[in-house]
């Protein structure tokens, strides 16, 4: 998403609801991340900005938790339970996503493929 | 020219700094002291270090080095060489990005101890950065490394460059101590006949100037181009170096102002002013901070000063120190939340390079 200053930003939202699966000691969630604000944007293949460095999904294991609750690859992180993941380190954001005590996590993320969607159908 | 990886502070959760006594593995050669931040009661004074030189290669071993190599590796070695030559004209300070295990190999052959620590330390850098750049080893590498740094991943001015009265600084100062007219300024910039306090103003300024200019760009890539633009061992480049030496300096005064009033003071100036070469600022000038640049670099706790002077958590591969709690020091040890990280990589702490990051992948 592209912010043009005095512009509204629109943002379309898709919340996911992953219930993390007990393997032994942990708690898997089925996917990867990339991104962060101590990483280089400049080589992420997901956004639409290359200056973004905000957290991506960047593999969704195969039949895994993640893929079962409709995450995607691409899909930009912006909350974990009402923890924002727009402004925060790589590591924090793996920490965020692997609390112990949370069997579930709701995750709020933008897809670019809604977003063009949702300005087309707006065309039409 | 790099190729779109631009330098980013590593993310170690809980990279400690040096805690408990400094164990020394190798036998420091004569004249290197070293200083370190010491959580202990039995911190006295430091022996005062030699600066030494700064070397900009890593020495490869000594008695066990295999020089009998076979045919395949000569030939290796002659097209690395006709490459290197047309590549690295000298122009750039810090030179364009190259695969970092590649460059441990060409740097450490044979077998010894320290060229397998050197290795295996290698090793795990390349866990977080595929690439090392190599930055010019003229006394200038720590302030060099940490600008270069600094400054290619800012994407805001820093709040302490922003404000006005850092313009005001050179003139308050050097009109309140005499002594700091005793500044050696850079080779590029002696004999000038400049007032020093109008070159240093001219330094800031410059500073700010370049780092705004770095921070209003859009893309990473082009910030990346504009730093190596700027650091190409000319006049500007080094006019840098005065104004962070300076800034150094300042720091280095309200510190030692702060503890002879009483006021707490972080561990490492008491460390500064407890060397027998610099018990108050105008000694530090004199035989430290005069130095920089010319025949010395910078002292362990001077890279605290550093980061202090700058506000930057300078994290470093301490090399020569892999497999000790040291192996990855941050100056400073316990930093502020707010302040940015670089990230630097140094064999024997004397000479710095910079890793290049890749983007990081975790699964969950």
């Amino acid at each position: 998403m592209s912010y043009v200053p005095g512009q509204p930003v629109t943002a379309v939202v898709q919340r996911v609801e992953i219930h993390k699966l007990r393997q032994g000691e942990n708690l898997i969630l089925g996917f990867s991340i990339g991104g962060g604000i101590d990483q280089d944007p400049a080589q992420n293949p997901f956004s639409e900005d290359k200056t973004d460095k905000g957290i991506y999904v960047t593999r969704v294991s195969e039949g895994g938790p993640a893929e079962v609750a409709g995450l995607q690859i691409g899909d930009k992180i912006m909350q974990v339970n009402g923890w924002d993941m727009t402004m925060v380190t790589h590591d924090q954001a793996r920490k965020r996503l692997t609390k112990r005590s949370e069997e579930v996590v709701r995750l709020l993320v933008t897809r670019q493929g809604l977003q063009k969607a949702v300005q087309q159908s707006m065309l039409a | 020219m790099s190729q779109g990886a631009m330098p980013q502070p590593g993310g170690w959760p809980g990279a400690g700094g040096p805690e408990g006594p400094n164990v020394e593995a190798e036998p420091v050669s004569p004249g290197r002291g070293k200083a370190v931040e010491r959580q202990d009661s039995r911190a006295g004074p430091v022996a005062p270090g030699d600066p030494g030189s700064c070397p900009s290669r890593g020495h490869s071993g000594e008695q066990e080095e295999d020089i009998y190599r076979d045919e395949d590796e000569i030939k290796k070695e002659k097209e690395l060489l006709v490459r290197e030559r047309g590549l690295s004209e000298p122009k750039l300070s810090v030179a364009p990005e190259m695969d970092i295990m590649d460059y441990c190999k060409k740097e450490w052959r044979g077998n010894t101890q320290m060229a397998k620590r050197m290795k295996k330390g290698y090793e795990e850098v390349s866990q977080k950065f595929t690439s090392i750049r190599r930055v010019r080893g003229d006394n200038y590498c720590a302030l060099r490394a940490t600008l270069f740094q600094a400054m290619s991943q800012s994407t805001d001015l820093p709040i302490w460059l922003k404000n006005q009265d850092i313009m005001l600084l050179p003139e308050e100062l050097i009109s309140r101590y005499n002594w700091i007219k005793q500044w050696k300024l850079g080779l590029k910039f002696d004999g000038k006949g400049q007032d020093l306090g109008d070159k240093i103003k001219e330094s800031l300024a410059l500073l700010r100037k370049k780092w705004a200019g770095l921070t209003a760009m859009r893309t990473a890539e082009e910030r990346q181009v504009a730093c190596d633009e700027l650091f190409r061992n000319e006049e500007e480049e080094y006019s840098l170096y005065e104004a962070v030496k300076f800034l150094m300096l300042s720091k280095a005064i309200q510190l030692y102002n702060d503890k002879e009033k009483g006021k707490e003071v972080p561990f490492f100036s008491v460390l500064l002013f407890a060397r027998d070469t610099s018990g108050d600022p105008a000694q530090l000038l004199r035989n430290h901070l005069n130095q920089v640049g010319h025949s010395g670099g910078l002292e362990q706790v001077e890279m605290f000063l550093l980061a202090y002077a700058v506000h930057h958590t300078i994290q470093v591969y301490r090399l020569s120190k892999y497999n000790t709690e040291e192996f990855i020091t941050s100056y400073p040890t316990d930093p502020p939340k707010d302040w940015p990280v670089v990230t630097l990589i140094a064999e024997d702490d004397r000479h710095y390079n910079i890793p290049v990051r890749v983007c990081e992948e975790t699964s969950l």
